[in-house]
């Protein structure tokens, strides 16, 4: 069964907080995720990148790429980003809102003043095992259902009706 | 040689400071850049035509239909599914498990595969699967007492009672109407650069247009009659819409920014204007007494809110005198108005604001094109914490006075409950579940990370290394040096905070009218109110800003 991207961005993005990302790097994980995905590119460095928090990649990614994005606050902004044989490092500068431009030897070229094309949307062919694995994390997000939260969380009583 | 692009003159915009507090966007009123009118022009332009493919219902209304639309070159096609629901499953709530009525828009016309999955699985709603030519995925509930009403009328021979269509103004009401994504359907970004398509929520717009529809034809075959024109005219389709609503203007802060500065512009264009036109001003009057009209029309079970529409119209009915002919002959006679107008409060400043866009089209129908957000955000990093601590201070002022430690001040926390997933807000002090607090809380977020700052300034990323906990906010003050309407400029974890605010803000932007609120956090509007009817696209008709029912 294929998902949307949106489908998958979200519970990615779900999965890394239910697994302790702060909100702003989890969102950014999963932009990157579903980039990485489509690329189809290994899976495992997503899972071992959620199994790594609160350190790992997903903390430290982000940060990287703010360093080399912070040497200009306009123009093209220069630097080197470690790729250190993993994957998932390209597919954050993929994922940037920056246009980007990332060479094999880590050297990598941000314009700041420019949006970064569109990615053409695809379906993404995520296993079952995984999305319930992802769906799980994401659980620890949710409040357990009491009956206070039932009857006034929402605002409306438990019918709405004429 | 290019063309070059002259915008109209224009007065400064209305300050973020003041517009995006939470009472003035619980002010809001529809316009004419509100997303169904940029639609319904867009049909009317098209002359778009719906033709009814496939109509299997037995006599008592339930089984399905297909009803198609061609827009911007493509097909999209309504299915709709009708069921015989027990009175005790109805309910509006997201907890809900079943609907009197589903609805897929197709991209396409369905095959009868399509017709076969689509029935089987749209009345499941979340707990279906949909593919990518499901565009979008809703679910409607009966007003009861009106539909069968309408239906004893209909089966009597006679036109159902106006003051039950006048009041009501609905024969369903949509419960949800989902999009981009979820359940399996479509992505946005999939077909949001086809024509006609490119707008926030058109295709949401375009299926909630064509229920509408539905909701006519069902209701027509039910009673075996033929309702006025007028009447369905009036007709709209309802919708009740909960918490769900608000966490996605916090979310998504560039349409947020967007939409507002493009309402924003399209004010201070019409401020601009020199001198009005004879027709002008005879225009304007007659929006005044349109809106008069509407007022009085607008009743609500609600005493509190009721007494806030009291008070609307008494202040209204000061109000029109600012648009008399003879004051309107000035210099710059509108935004004289809106000056004027500050005097009479939020709502009535609001109202005005709508209605003095209304007769511009030629100044601000544009505008609409840049509401939506094709790149995300982006905005230039910032160079230092100092130049960090600087836009804080000048963009979030608001959040960095506030003592977040007072009960008053975090009293509420925004959380998404187990159950079906339902977004829900709790009392942080008499509830459990704090712990799990969705990250709607901006100010606090930012107040906490303008504290953390250093003294002496460093790379954003070196405080981020230290404090990764603060990227939020960093993040949000980021973005707000490029799009000044990003935020909602209030503490929205405040015992205070009324989500009501947040949902008539966006539902405004859909170009809801009616809001009727059930508590501070659930509404029941309507939608399409006065639009055309499918058979009047060809007729132009975009003059259906505050319907008002000749009853």
């Amino acid at each position: 069964m294929t998902r949307s991207t949106n489908e998958v961005m979200v519970l990615a993005t779900k999965a890394a907080r239910g697994a302790g990302a702060p909100p702003a790097q989890a969102a950014q994980f999963g932009a990157a995720a579903v980039v990485h995905l489509t690329a189809g590119r290994d899976i495992a460095a997503l899972d071992a990148a959620l199994a790594a928090l609160p350190d790992g990649p997903i903390i430290e990614l982000p940060l990287a790429l703010t360093r080399i994005a912070e040497s200009q606050v306009e123009g093209i902004a220069t630097g080197v980003l470690d790729l250190a044989g993993s994957t998932l490092a390209q597919s954050y500068v993929a994922a940037l809102s920056y246009a980007a431009a990332l060479a094999k030897d880590g050297t990598l070229h941000l314009d700041l003043n420019r949006p970064a094309p569109r990615a053409m949307v695809q379906r993404i062919d995520i296993s079952e095992e995984r999305y319930t694995a992802w769906t799980a994390m994401a659980a620890a997000l949710l409040v357990p259902e009491s009956d206070a939260s039932r009857l006034s969380g929402a605002g409306a009583g438990l019918t709405d009706n004429d | 040689m290019k063309d070059i692009f002259e915008a109209p003159p224009q007065m400064p915009l209305r300050a973020p400071d003041t517009v995006m507090r939470l009472s003035r966007m619980g002010s809001m009123f529809p316009t004419r850049l509100s997303f169904l009118r940029s639609l319904m022009r867009r049909l009317a332009d098209e002359q778009a035509q719906v033709v009814c493919r496939e109509w299997q219902m037995c006599a008592e209304g339930f089984g399905h239909g297909v009803f198609s639309i061609e827009l911007g070159g493509h097909t999209y096609s309504l299915v709709a599914i009708s069921t015989d629901l027990p009175p005790e499953m109805r309910t509006d709530r997201v907890i809900a498990t079943a609907w009197d009525s589903a609805y897929v828009l197709f991209d396409g016309i369905p095959e009868a595969e399509d017709i076969a999955r689509i029935t089987a699985n749209a009345p499941l709603q979340e707990a279906g699967r949909f593919g990518p030519r499901d565009l979008i995925l809703s679910r409607a509930n009966k007003s009861v007492r009106l539909f069968a009403h309408v239906v004893e009328a209909l089966r009597a021979g006679r036109q159902p009672d106006l003051a039950m269509i006048r009041d009501v103004g609905y024969l369903m009401r949509t419960t949800a109407v989902y999009g981009n994504g979820k359940f399996g359907i479509a992505d946005r970004a999939a077909f949001d650069t086809r024509a006609g398509l490119e707008g926030p929520f058109a295709a949401e717009m375009l299926t909630v247009w064509l229920i509408r529809h539905f909701t006519h034809a069902l209701v027509e075959h039910v009673g075996q009659g033929t309702l006025d024109p007028a009447i369905k005219r009036h007709l709209g389709i309802g919708n009740s819409t909960g918490l769900g609503m608000a966490p996605f203007l916090v979310n998504h802060p560039v349409l947020l920014n967007n939409w507002m500065l493009v309402r924003e512009t399209a004010l201070a264009r019409v401020r601009a204007v020199e001198h009005l036109s004879p027709q002008q001003i005879a225009r304007i009057a007659v929006l005044a007494q349109r809106a008069a009209a509407h007022l009085e029309q607008w009743q609500v079970p609600d005493a509190t809110h009721q007494a806030r529409i009291n008070t609307l119209r008494e202040a209204w009915s000061h109000a029109v005198d600012f648009l008399e002919a003879e004051k309107l002959v000035g210099i710059r006679p509108l935004d004289a108005v809106m000056r004027a107008s500050q005097s009479l409060g939020e709502d009535v400043e609001e109202l005005m604001a709508a209605l003095l866009i209304e007769p511009f089209g030629d100044l601000v129908d544009g505008l609409t094109e840049c509401m939506a957000d094709p790149y995300g955000a982006f905005a230039p990093p910032l160079s230092d914490t100092d130049a960090l601590r600087a836009q804080m201070e000048g963009a979030f002022g608001w959040a960095l006075d506030v003592d977040y430690g007072a009960p008053r001040n975090c009293g509420q926390f925004w959380y998404v409950s187990e159950a079906k997933m339902e977004p829900r807000l709790g009392l942080r002090f008499e509830e459990a579940g704090a712990a799990l607090e969705s990250p709607l809380d901006i100010g606090r977020r930012v107040h906490a990370a303008y504290a953390a700052l250093p003294q002496r300034p460093e790379p954003v990323s070196a405080f981020l290394a230290r404090h990764p906990e603060h990227a939020l906010a960093v993040e949000r003050v980021t973005l707000s040096a490029r799009y000044p309407y990003a935020e909602i400029r209030d503490n929205l974890i405040a015992t205070s905070c009324l989500p009501i605010d947040m949902l008539r803000c966006k539902l405004s932007f859909f170009g809801a009218s009616k809001f009727d609120p059930k508590s501070d956090r659930w509404t029941r509007i309507t939608l399409c109110q006065g639009a055309p009817l499918a058979e009047e696209l060809g007729q132009g008709g975009d003059d259906w800003w505050l319907p008002v029912f000749a009853a």
